[in-house]
C-alpha cells in the first residue's frame, strides 16, 4: 500500500508539474492578493482580472538622470503599489521612461502585483525586436506582460514578431495603440482582423468618438481596451478644476475631479484600465482612488456627461 | 508636444554644465577673442572665427545633443546630426577664408553686436532673473541657443559677405527652439525665432548691398 501510494504521489506530482508547465505556457499566473475592495476588471483572452486604475508614462517619467527626479519617481511607483495598482504602459518614445521605470522598480519590495506594458516604435521590424530586447533590459525583466505595436507603426511587420515572441512565452499578451483620436478606421481593421489581446486608444469625458464603434467592437471581438489620455494631458483639469465638484459626485463615491474623470473611463463595460500619469505621490492616490468605490451606471454615466457638458 | 518637462530639461542642463565645467570659462573666453577681432580686425581673423565657431557646434552636436540631451528626446540625435554639420561647414569656410569679420558702424554692425552681447551677458541673466539661473540654465558657446544667436551676430559683422549656407542650420534651430521656449517658458530663448529671421533678412540686405559696392 505503502508503495502503490509512493507510485501515485510521484505520479500525482509529475502531473501537477506538467499543469504548472501548461498553464505557464498560455500565460496564466496565480491571482495575487488584491488590496480588499479594489475595482477590476478581466481581460478577455484569458480571464486574468487587473485592476482598472493603471499608470502611463509619457513625460512624467522621462526626467533622464537626474537622481532627485528619479528619486521622486520612485515615490510615485511606491503610492502606485501600495494602492493596489498594476499596469505601467511605457515605450521607447518616451525617452528616458523606461530606464526610469526599472529603475524604480529595482528599488521597490511591493511590485508582485505589476503587470508591464509596453511598446515597440521603429518603422524597421528588425529594429524592433532590439528595441523590445533593449526595453527588457531597461525593465529589469524576463518577460513582459504585454508588448503593443505603438501608434500602428509598421503594425504588419511587428505583429509578425509579438506573435513570435508570445508563441516563446516572452510576452503574455500583445496589442496595438493610437491616440489622440486619430487612425480609428484602420485600427478597427486591425481590431476585426488580427489575433490580438489588447487595444489602447483615446477615450475622456470630452474625446467620446470612442463610444460609436471601437469600445463596442472590442467587447465583441473580446479585446481588452486601455484607455489613454484620461485627462486631455491636464487639459481637463484646467478646463474643470475650478469648478465645483457635482453635488451627485458621491453617488459613485468620487472626491474629486480626477476620480469622476476616471470612474467615467473605467465604468465603461468595454474598458478594461485606464492609465493616467502622473509626477506627484498626491495626484497618484487621487488617482488611485478612483479604483475604490462604486462605478457609475449608465444613467450616473450621462449625467456626468450632461453636467460637463453644460459647464 | 515636448516628450518631457520643463522639469526634467532643466536638469539635463544642471548635470552637463556641472559635468563639463570649467569648459564655460573657455567659451566666453573664446567668445571674448573672436568680439576682439570683430573691433580690431586683422587680415586672415576669419580662420580663428571659424575655428571658435566650428569646435562649438561640433562640441554641441555630439556632446550637447548626442549625449546629454538625446537620453530624453530621441530628436536630438537628429539635432545634433544637424550641429555637426554646422560645425564642418564653418571649418570648411574658415578654410577657404570666407569668414573674416570686422565690426562697422552700421545697422549690421549694430544689430550683430547687439545679438552678441545678449548671447553672452543678457541671455544668462535673464535665466537668471526667472528660475532657471547656473547650473541649470543654457551657457554661452555650450549650449545651442546662446550660440546659435551669438553665431548670427557673427555672420551679420563678417565681411565682405556673410555665407548664406551658414545661416540655414542657425535659423532652423532658431525656429525649433523657439517652438520649444514657448512651451517651456524660457523668456531668454524667445529671442532666438527674433535673431534667426531678422538675421537672415539682414544678411541678404547686406550681402546685396556688398555686391552693389563691389
Amino acid at each position: 500500500m505503502t508503495g502503490d501510494r509512493r507510485k501515485i504521489s510521484r505520479r500525482a506530482v509529475l502531473g501537477s508539474l506538467g499543469a504548472v508547465v501548461a498553464a505557464a505556457r498560455v500565460g496564466w499566473r496565480p491571482a495575487l492578493a488584491a488590496p480588499a475592495g479594489i475595482v477590476q476588471k478581466a481581460i478577455p483572452a484569458t480571464g486574468e482580472r487587473m485592476p482598472v486604475i493603471g499608470m502611463g508614462s509619457w513625460i512624467t517619467f522621462n526626467v533622464g538622470d537626474d537622481e532627485k527626479l528619479r528619486d521622486a519617481r520612485v515615490e510615485v511607483l511606491r503610492t502606485f503599489f501600495d494602492r493596489g495598482g498594476a499596469m505601467i504602459d511605457s515605450s521607447p518614445m518616451y525617452g528616458s521612461s523606461e530606464d526610469v521605470i526599472g529603475y524604480g522598480l529595482a528599488r521597490l519590495k511591493n511590485t508582485q502585483d505589476l503587470f508591464s506594458a509596453t511598446k515597440v516604435w521603429t518603422p524597421l521590424q528588425w529594429h524592433g525586436v532590439k528595441q523590445m530586447e533593449s526595453s527588457l533590459d531597461l525593465w529589469g525583466l524576463e518577460t513582459f506582460d504585454l508588448l503593443q505595436v505603438h501608434n500602428l507603426l509598421n503594425w504588419e511587420g511587428h505583429l509578425e514578431t509579438l506573435l513570435e515572441w508570445k508563441a516563446h512565452g516572452r510576452v503574455r499578451y500583445i496589442g496595438v495603440t493610437t491616440s489622440h483620436g486619430s487612425r480609428h478606421d484602420e485600427l478597427e481593421k486591425i481590431m476585426m482582423a488580427q489575433p490580438i489581446d489588447f487595444v489602447q486608444f483615446t477615450y475622456n469625458v470630452l474625446d467620446r468618438a470612442a463610444e460609436k464603434r471601437l469600445l463596442p467592437l472590442a467587447a465583441e471581438r473580446g479585446l481588452a481596451v486601455i484607455v489613454n489620455r484620461p485627462f486631455r494631458r491636464g487639459a481637463l483639469f484646467d478646463r474643470f478644476a475650478d469648478k465645483p465638484l457635482p453635488e451627485w459626485a458621491g453617488e459613485c463615491d468620487c472626491a474629486n475631479w480626477a476620480q469622476i474623470f476616471l470612474k467615467f473611463i473605467v465604468s465603461h463595460p468595454a474598458v478594461t484600465c485606464a492609465i493616467p500619469a502622473t509626477t506627484r505621490v498626491d495626484h497618484m492616490q487621487e488617482n488611485m482612488g478612483a479604483a475604490y468605490g462604486r462605478l457609475p451606471d449608465g444613467a450616473l454615466r450621462t449625467r456626468i456627461v450632461r453636467y460637463i457638458e453644460s459647464l | 508636444m515636448l516628450p518631457f518637462s520643463r522639469e526634467a530639461f532643466f536638469a539635463v542642463f544642471a548635470h552637463y554644465n556641472a559635468a563639463i565645467w570649467p569648459a564655460h570659462i573657455a567659451a566666453y573666453a573664446l567668445g571674448g577673442l573672436l568680439v576682439l577681432l570683430a573691433l580690431k580686425p586683422r587680415p586672415g581673423n576669419g580662420r580663428i572665427v571659424a575655428a571658435v565657431l566650428a569646435i562649438a557646434w561640433l562640441w554641441m552636436g555630439i556632446v550637447y545633443h548626442m549625449l546629454y540631451f538625446a537620453p530624453i528626446n530621441w530628436g536630438a540625435w537628429v539635432f545634433g546630426t544637424f550641429f555637426i554639420g554646422q560645425g564642418l561647414l564653418l571649418a570648411w569656410a574658415g578654410i577657404r577664408g570666407k569668414l573674416d569679420v570686422h565690426f562697422k558702424r552700421n545697422l549690421f554692425g549694430a544689430v550683430g553686436l547687439g545679438f552678441i552681447a545678449f548671447s553672452m551677458i543678457l541671455y544668462p541673466l535673464i535665466g537668471l532673473a526667472t528660475d532657471h539661473g547656473w547650473p541649470r540654465g543654457p551657457m554661452f558657446g555650450v549650449a545651442p541657443c546662446p550660440t546659435v544667436i551669438f553665431t548670427v551676430g557673427m555672420l551679420l559683422i563678417t565681411t565682405p559677405r556673410a555665407p548664406v549656407h551658414l545661416l540655414i542650420v542657425p535659423v532652423l534651430w532658431s525656429l525649433i527652439g523657439g517652438a520649444a521656449a514657448w512651451q517651456l517658458g524660457i523668456l531668454e530663448d524667445l529671442a532666438l525665432p527674433i535673431a534667426g529671421i531678422s538675421g537672415v533678412c539682414l544678411v541678404f540686405w547686406k550681402n546685396r548691398r556688398a555686391r552693389g559696392l563691389a
